[in-house]
């Protein structure tokens, strides 16, 4: 128990007390760049009330209910895919899911402006072809390149939530299942679909998470439609200077998950898919 | 295949597709001969990498990302197996407080630890760095090197270790000779894995660097100037360390999965972690 005092005093220095510093500032009241007392709730009702931050807070929760919900109807398939299938390739489909989770954050967004902008490589291969004759502007700098940048971020992390989720899930149930005259959507409804609630869901929320909370992407491929929450909260520290604000804002961003989570456990309580046995 | 999956087997080459044609598309355009991004691909040259690596700029984000990256695989590897070793052997009653404490930071998005990084630095006047770097790096990489290495330490056998002990062996002798050969595989793929995710990280590194910057920081404020081949060129390199040092993790996880002689599925699902 000893071994674990100096990453446990590393932790509370530089991770416990840098939170509580944050929550602190949001209760005190904004100076230009810094923070004075007295405390208040001021930053919160700004947050609240902030017309701006509202529509931001929508775009953020629509980007992010779409992202979740492409990754996982996508992962899904794969996942089932990747426990069932047999031969080598699947070892390989594997190995390449899991590296392309190593390609860099960055280089993902980046990549997307080269397909998606005016002159990329869709526009250009569409008309080299003559199916266009000017570029499809609708293809970026809006929500929809968001979603697709997010998604192809999050997608091998989904897949592998719901590959781990599929592990128990033996595939002598499905072939008995399939000798009981069950369809390809029956066995899904009826054998896989409960086994895989809970972490089908837990992958939503991972993904719901951490697009919802996205500063980087939509400054890249978002355009004014695609803005996010997340970029309002970054200016807030970087060129507004309003730490209150920002901090008041993306502690009411971090509830909201909470809340987005106890509502999945809960909703998986009620519907009594969080304690399904497989033996 | 006794379970019917042709529309599965569709829906995954078309996500391998999406996940790596645009990944390719940036590979590729790294050599082109113009300094055009777009179709038609008119050739093959070396320009963009002989103006990327003679850059000034460039080298100093390379040096300094190695740098961070370096030190924070130090520090992660010392205070994550001694903290890995208390907590899988321990019955306190403070492991699930402080098991809690350890994952929390991979439970937070980036935007929340990089923020409230920001804050904690500028109150406590610690002047922005590469330093500052290296511990906002060390708590967001620490949870991920702690799942491996205490997944490591329960699959042990303890009946080696009591054999040891039976026949005489003190603590730093069962630790060296009979612990450490069984479990070093894992720790030092923990450790590749480590010195990745903190050389290709951005979401917290934007709000804790000061002037110097990293190469994904060098990625950023090339993105905000100019769109030209040489950012392809960076973003190539930089997928290819990552990419190497977590080939590296995977190889030494299989090196220990096979150790123990698992069966084909167990090694996949052991391997999967990294």
């Amino acid at each position: 128990m000893l071994l674990t005092l100096p990453a446990t005093a590393a932790m509370a220095v530089f991770f416990v007390a840098p939170i509580a510093i944050f929550v602190v500032y949001s209760f005190l009241t904004a100076q230009l760049y810094d923070v004075s007392r007295p405390f208040t709730f001021d930053a919160y009702a700004a947050a609240l009330d902030s017309p701006l931050n509202r529509t931001l807070a929508r775009n953020s929760i629509e980007i992010g209910l779409l992202s979740a919900v492409c990754s996982v109807a996508l992962a899904l398939p794969v996942a089932y895919w990747l426990r069932y299938a047999t031969g080598r390739w699947r070892m390989v489909v594997l190995f390449l899911i899991t590296a392309s989770m190593f390609a860099s954050y960055l280089v993902r967004i980046y990549a997307w402006r080269t397909m998606l902008g005016e002159h990329g490589v869709v526009n250009s291969a569409l008309q080299s072809l003559g199916l266009i004759d000017h570029p499809l502007g609708f293809l970026i700098f809006n929500r929809f390149a968001v979603t697709v940048a997010l998604v192809h971020i999050f997608l091998p992390y989904a897949v592998l939530v719901l590959f781990a989720g599929f592990q128990p899930i033996r595939p002598g149930l499905l072939e008995a299942a399939q000798d009981l005259g069950a369809g390809s959507y029956m066995r899904f409804r009826r054998v896989i679909l409960p086994l895989v609630a809970a972490p089908a869901l837990s992958a939503f929320l991972f993904v719901f998470v951490l697009s919802a909370s996205d500063y980087v992407t939509p400054q890249f491929v978002g355009g004014s439609s695609g803005v996010m929450l997340g970029v309002q909260v970054q200016a807030n520290f970087t060129t507004v200077g309003n730490y209150p604000l920002g901090a008041a804002t993306s502690l009411l961003m971090l509830a909201a998950f909470v809340a987005l989570y106890l509502a999945m456990r809960i909703g998986l309580r009620l519907a009594r898919l969080d304690r399904v046995r497989f033996s | 295949m006794t379970v019917r999956s042709r529309g599965a087997l569709a829906i995954t080459i078309a996500a391998l597709l999406f996940l790596y044609v645009p990944l390719v598309v940036v590979v590729l355009f790294s050599f082109h001969n113009t300094g055009s991004l777009s179709l038609p691909f008119t050739g093959f040259s070396l320009r963009w990498y002989r103006f990327v690596l003679s850059d000034p700029g460039f080298r100093s984000a390379l040096e300094n990302s190695l740098f961070v990256a370096a030190w924070t695989s130090a520090v992660t590897l010392v205070l994550g197996t001694l903290a890995s070793f208390g907590l899988a052997r321990t019955r306190s009653r403070l492991r699930g407080p402080l098991a809690l404490l350890f994952f929390l930071p991979i439970t937070l998005p980036g935007l929340f630890i990089g923020l409230a990084m920001l804050v904690f630095f500028v109150r406590t006047t610690l002047n922005l760095s590469l330093t500052t770097v290296i511990i906002a790096h060390c708590v967001y990489v620490f949870p991920y090197f702690l799942l491996i290495a205490i997944a490591a330490l329960e699959r042990l056998d303890p009946a080696l270790e009591e054999a040891a002990a039976d026949l005489g062996a003190n603590g730093w002798l069962r630790f060296w000779r009979v612990t450490m050969p069984q479990i070093w595989p894992l720790l030092a793929g923990a450790t590749c894995l480590a010195f990745a995710l903190s050389f290709d990280e951005f979401v917290i590194t934007f709000f804790v660097i000061g002037p110097d910057g990293t190469l994904p920081l060098y990625i950023w404020s090339q993105l905000r100037r100019t769109v030209d081949p040489s950012i392809n060129v960076v973003s190539t390199l930089l997928m290819t360390v990552t990419l190497v040092l977590w080939l590296a993790a995977f190889l030494f996880a299989l090196r220990a999965a096979r150790r123990r002689a698992a069966s084909g599925d167990e090694l996949v699902a052991e391997v999967v972690p990294l």
